[in-house]
């Protein structure tokens, strides 16, 4: 049927179909936008010869290999490669990898990986924190985790520690 | 591989300065130091000074530019800025306002 003809004798019908039609079209849109949110994640890239002085900030992923003096704030991913250095007041991602030299604060709202290769000194607040065997680490850990029934852990949702400061 | 990449969802606002290759589709603002082939492509935007082996505009960029070797302009690029290169060329399709100096 034209769409003029359907419009004159059941606009209802028209107005579903032009709905059903906005609704794939947003889908699609969303779909698009997250496929490229996915490559642009692995597009960012401080190479190890690159010093960058400033502030960095944006929606994508980005990997440190060089030399960063300045606050990270990212919505996605952010690794701190072997060979890396990063000095900060504030660094605040999504996940947040680090296998070279920190010294900031970090937040996460994922978890953080403090690799064997890392020396970190500042405070780490992530869900969840780990820490590999080897890893060099000064500061304050702030993190959700469960603590076990013989300190006092029994309920999940009101479990709530803070490890103290080691080296 | 190891050069640097300001990938289209991220902003640096500050100095970047770089031994590497360096490709910018984000933005940038500040300032550019590069030893070799700054790449700024179509979608990024850059202001900041931005000193290079051979440079390739095809986003916009608003700066001066000083290149050791060349400075091309691809068709889109938009630049407002003053270009002093050995080497120039400015594609069909290219907006620039500025000066050019050969005379390296």
């Amino acid at each position: 049927m034209p769409a003029r003809r359907l419009l004159r004798e059941k606009p209802e019908r028209l107005r579903q179909g032009v709905t059903c039609r906005a609704a794939c079209t947003r889908f699609a849109r969303h779909g698009m936008a997250q496929a490229r949110t996915t490559t642009r994640g692995s597009e960012a890239r401080i190479g190890s010869g690159a010093r960058v002085r400033g502030r960095i900030h944006g929606d994508g992923d980005l990997v440190i290999e060089g030399n960063v003096d300045g606050d990270v704030a990212l919505q996605g991913d952010l690794t701190i490669a072997e060979g890396a250095s990063v000095s900060s007041e504030a660094i605040a991602a999504r996940g947040v990898t680090v296998a070279g030299a920190l010294e900031g604060d970090l937040t996460a709202s994922g978890e953080v990986r403090i690799a064997a290769s890392a020396r970190v000194r500042g405070n780490i607040r992530g869900t969840p924190v780990v820490i590999e065997d080897g890893a060099r680490f000064s500061g304050r850990l702030d993190c959700e985790f469960e603590l076990p029934p013989e300190l006092g852990g029994a309920s999940r949702s009101e479990a709530r520690g803070r490890a103290p400061a080691r080296r | 591989m190891a050069s640097t990449v300001i990938g289209t969802g991220i902003t640096i606002e500050g100095e970047i300065a770089t031994d590497e290759d360096l490709v910018v589709a984000g933005v940038v603002r500040g300032k550019v130091t590069a030893k070799e082939a700054v790449t700024i492509e179509h979608g990024a935007t850059v202001e900041a000074d931005v000193q290079g082996g051979s440079l390739s505009i095809g986003g916009s960029l608003t700066g001066n530019v000083v290149a050791t070797d060349r400075v091309d302009l691809q068709s889109g690029a938009r630049m407002i800025g003053n270009v002093k290169a050995a080497r120039v060329t400015i594609a069909d399709g290219a907006q620039f306002k500025g000066n050019v100096d050969m005379d390296v």
